[in-house]
């Protein structure tokens, strides 16, 4: 923790005088965080090396849908669960992923294995109704995914098998 | 016309008025009342309740009145049929996630909302819900409990909390319609740098933040036969409890105060001005033991438990300065179970005392580990085990607490007789009562280290420099050969004022007091709501009144001060007085949490 705690300052000492610093430096310190997200214990060493509160820290930190507050896994798997992926099954899919790589959903709608390799989201629509049910995985738009296909590439990044799809 | 006056009509009626003035501050100066359940004039305007919409002529929308200044020649309409309709639809909308819970609900019948419901009409909720489940409490802190479920985000207590009190412990977090007030990370207000003050129930416009009630802590206790229910009332209650029973603001309640607590079955009621007296005592001395000794100075006040937790967490390097004397409420406790029970015959462990304070603040402080003195003194004694652990003081209410008390009790309270408080723990002074309004602490000390020091008797009792109404307040008291300068200061963002000249090396202080309150404990966290500037005014006079109908006015002349001293402590700042009376202060940090 130490080391972070010196990386952190050394984030806020080049940007403190920069306009919308706090900002920056949340952004980097999230970049170069272990699992992409900024902990509680950074966010207060924000504070303190700015001399800010930290009631306002988290005010920015929680604005901003970039931040994360909690863990994010490695790879990012993202199911839409709109009105067209819905009717195409995209509730058993996301169940039948969450189950799979054995977490639930919570309140604020992701969810990130214990060993930080997956982090599950849903979106409200990806705009791709047409090729319903669409899963995003790092970034990359899967269209009229099967339980399988998506399994399998799960199965892919967590270096089991090859990706077949 | 002035030319920084700009001409007006509101509603018809013609007028002139500063330029800069809020449109709904303009209306109040023609006898119109408009809502608002976000606006707090001089605090907080944040715009985000819609409920003080007027039309101005010439505009497209409505426009939000606390938000706008009058321009000149603007003609406003306060009540037209569009005007009505906006605000009911957006008291609606707030209402939306409401819990409506009036009848279950500390702040019914004291509710801003809930009374521009009624005014509206509003008889359903026609908007859905879009929260899905109940948000969880705030149960974290000894002082208060946050429940997010009542909140409308008007943004008042965010407000107060950072810019008149600079501590900023509350924030609005996340947005859109999971936007909330929350500490940092969540923690609570108990694990935050709250002060808890409790500026911010009094500025709530409804029930989301409240003081934690020991109400039926105390109703159990006053039923057990097998204990001895002590009460003391804070200086500030007599001048703020009759404003919760629905008297006219400031009504000085003394008597009915004191009747209405032995029909409440008290077996004792005493009073915290006895051991705001005593605190006199023993800060006169510390001050003159500092001034001739070369201690630290400035010396500051410790009697405010908000500004307590606030130097110890913002300003740790500096807690020298306090001065190391308990508050009254606590030199109360630990008197009334070490002397009185001794006195009396009593067996410590089966007192409990009560108090009733204006503050949330002094619930916490009640709490602290430390304040269990008379605990020691007994186990020192061997009279009781370690593991028979009692604290000096057991329960706080506040003057809200009271009242409903008072109210479920039956208690008519404005028909009651008046009647005394009991000896010996019941006698003041003059100077014990102004502890209630800011500045009243110093004039109290200065009283008794003046006679005191020279021996002489103070012709001029009352400084007047000292309660004038401004956030930072000086005078120089000639002491013999020493020029004593002091200062008077409350809330806490002008504290930090203070605090910085002392970090600065520029502070020319011998002693400041500070409240944590605006105007002192009169205006307290745990008084009757609501508690503006104009009622606060009302309760100051009704202070000084009293003061100035007291027999005695300084506290060395205290009767029943000058026998526990005689007969117990025997002396101010004796080996007694500092295990009993004297504390010591944690250094918190504002940023580990
Ligand atoms: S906060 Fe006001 S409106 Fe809401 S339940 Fe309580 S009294 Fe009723
Ligand atoms: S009690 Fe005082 S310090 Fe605490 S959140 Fe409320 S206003 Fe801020
Ligand atoms: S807690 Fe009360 S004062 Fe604070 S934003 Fe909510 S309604 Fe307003
Ligand atoms: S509903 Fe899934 S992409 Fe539109
Ligand atoms: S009082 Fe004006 S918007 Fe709330």
């Amino acid at each position: 923790m130490h080391d972070r705690l010196v990386a952190i300052e050394h984030i806020v000492a080049q940007h403190r005088h920069e306009h919308g610093a706090l900002l920056s430096i949340l952004e980097e310190v999230q970049r170069t965080s272990e699992h992409n997200y900024l902990s509680k214990d950074e966010l207060a060493h924000v504070a303190r090396s700015l001399t800010l509160p930290l009631a306002d820290v988290y005010s920015v930190a929680t604005f901003y849908a970039f931040f994360n507050l909690k863990p994010q896994g490695e790879h990012v798997i993202t199911v839409c669960r709109g009105t067209a992926c819905h009717t195409r099954g995209s509730k058993p899919l996301l169940e039948k992923v969450l189950t799979y790589l054995g977490i639930s959903l919570e309140d604020d709608g992701s969810a990130t294995t214990a060993d930080c390799r997956f982090t599950v989201h849903t979106v409200a629509c990806f705009g791709q109704c047409a090729l319903a049910p669409v899963v995003s995985v790092d970034g990359v738009i899967h269209s009229r995914i099967t339980e399988k296909q998506l399994l399998m590439l799960i199965d892919a990044l967590a270096g089991k098998k090859e990706a077949v799809v | 016309m002035d030319s920084n006056q700009v001409h007006v009509t509101i509603d018809g009626n013609e007028l002139d008025v500063a330029q800069g003035t809020k449109i709904i501050d303009a209306c109040n100066l023609v006898g119109i009342h408009l809502p608002s359940l976000c606006y707090l004039k001089d605090i907080s305007s944040y715009g985000s309740c819609g409920v003080c919409v007027v039309e101005v002529e010439g505009a497209k929308r409505l426009v939000r009145s606390c938000m706008q200044s009058v321009q000149n020649n603007m003609v406003i309409h306060t009540h037209t049929q569009r005007v009505l309709a906006a605000r009911k639809t957006n008291v609606e909308l707030l209402l939306a996630n409401h819990e409506m819970t009036c009848t279950t609900c500390e702040r019914n019948l004291n509710c801003e909302l809930q009374e521009l419901a009624q005014q509206m009409g509003i008889r359903d909720q026609r908007f859905v819900k879009t929260r899905k489940k109940p948000l969880a409490l705030d149960l974290t802190s000894l002082s208060l409990v946050r429940n997010p479920n009542a909140c409308i985000l008007c943004n008042r207590c965010v407000e107060v909390c950072r810019s008149m009190q600079s501590v900023s412990a509350i924030q609005m977090t996340r947005r859109g319609l999971s936007t909330q007030v929350a500490t940092f990370a969540e923690l609570g207000l108990g694990n935050s740098v709250c002060t808890n003050c409790g500026q911010c129930s009094l500025v709530c416009p409804t029930a989301a933040i409240t003081e934690k009630s020991s109400e039926q802590e105390v109703l159990d206790a006053l039923a057990d036969p097998n204990l001895v229910v002590l009460v003391q009332t804070a200086p500030a209650i007599r001048v703020g409890l009759g404003e919760a029973m629905g008297m006219e603001e400031g009504a000085l309640v003394t008597g009915k105060m004191v009747s209405a607590l032995r029909t409440m079955g008290f077996d004792r009621v005493f009073d915290t001005q006895f051991s705001a007296d005593l605190t006199i005592m023993e800060e006169g001395y510390e001050l003159i033991e500092r001034i001739q000794k070369g201690g630290t100075l400035p010396m500051i006040t410790s009697c405010s438990p908000g500004w307590i937790k606030f130097i110890e967490t913002f300003y740790p390097e500096q807690t020298d300065h306090l001065s190391t004397c308990k508050s009254p409420q606590q030199m109360f406790g630990a008197i009334a179970k070490t002397y009185y029970a001794e006195k009396m015959g009593l067996d410590p462990a089966t007192i409990k005392v009560v108090s009733i304070m204006p503050c949330t603040a002094k619930k916490f402080e009640a709490g602290r580990n430390e304040m269990d003195s008379s605990h020691a003194y007994w186990q020192h004694k061997g009279v009781v085990g370690e593991d028979e652990h009692f604290c000096d003081v057991d329960y706080v209410l506040t003057t809200r607490e009271l009242a409903r008390m008072l109210k479920r009790l039956g208690i008519n309270f404005a028909s009651l007789q008046e009647s005394q408080f009991d000896d010996p723990l019941g006698e003041s002074t003059g100077s014990a009562v102004i502890f209630a309004a800011s500045g009243g602490v110093m004039e109290a000390a200065l009283r008794t280290a003046y006679e005191k020091l020279t021996g002489n008797s103070l012709e001029n009792l009352e400084f007047s420099a000292l309660r004038e109404r401004k956030g930072i307040r000086e005078a120089t008291l000639q002491i013999g050969d020493l020029a004593c300068k002091v200062a008077v200061t409350n809330t806490l963002g002008n504290a930090r004022v203070l605090l910085d000249q002392i970090k600065d090396g520029k502070s020319e202080y011998a002693f400041i007091e500070v409240m944590t309150c605006p105007d002192g404990c009169i205006g307290g966290g745990g008084q009757s709501i609501p508690s503006h500037a104009e009622q606060r005014s009302k309760r100051i006079e009704s202070i000084y009144e009293e003061d100035r109908g007291k027999q005695s006015r300084k506290s060395h002349e205290n009767p029943s001060i000058q026998t526990l001293y005689a007969s117990f402590l025997t002396e101010p700042l004796s080996e007694v007085s500092h295990h009993l009376l004297h504390t010591h202060y944690t250094k918190r940090s504002a940023w580990d949490y």
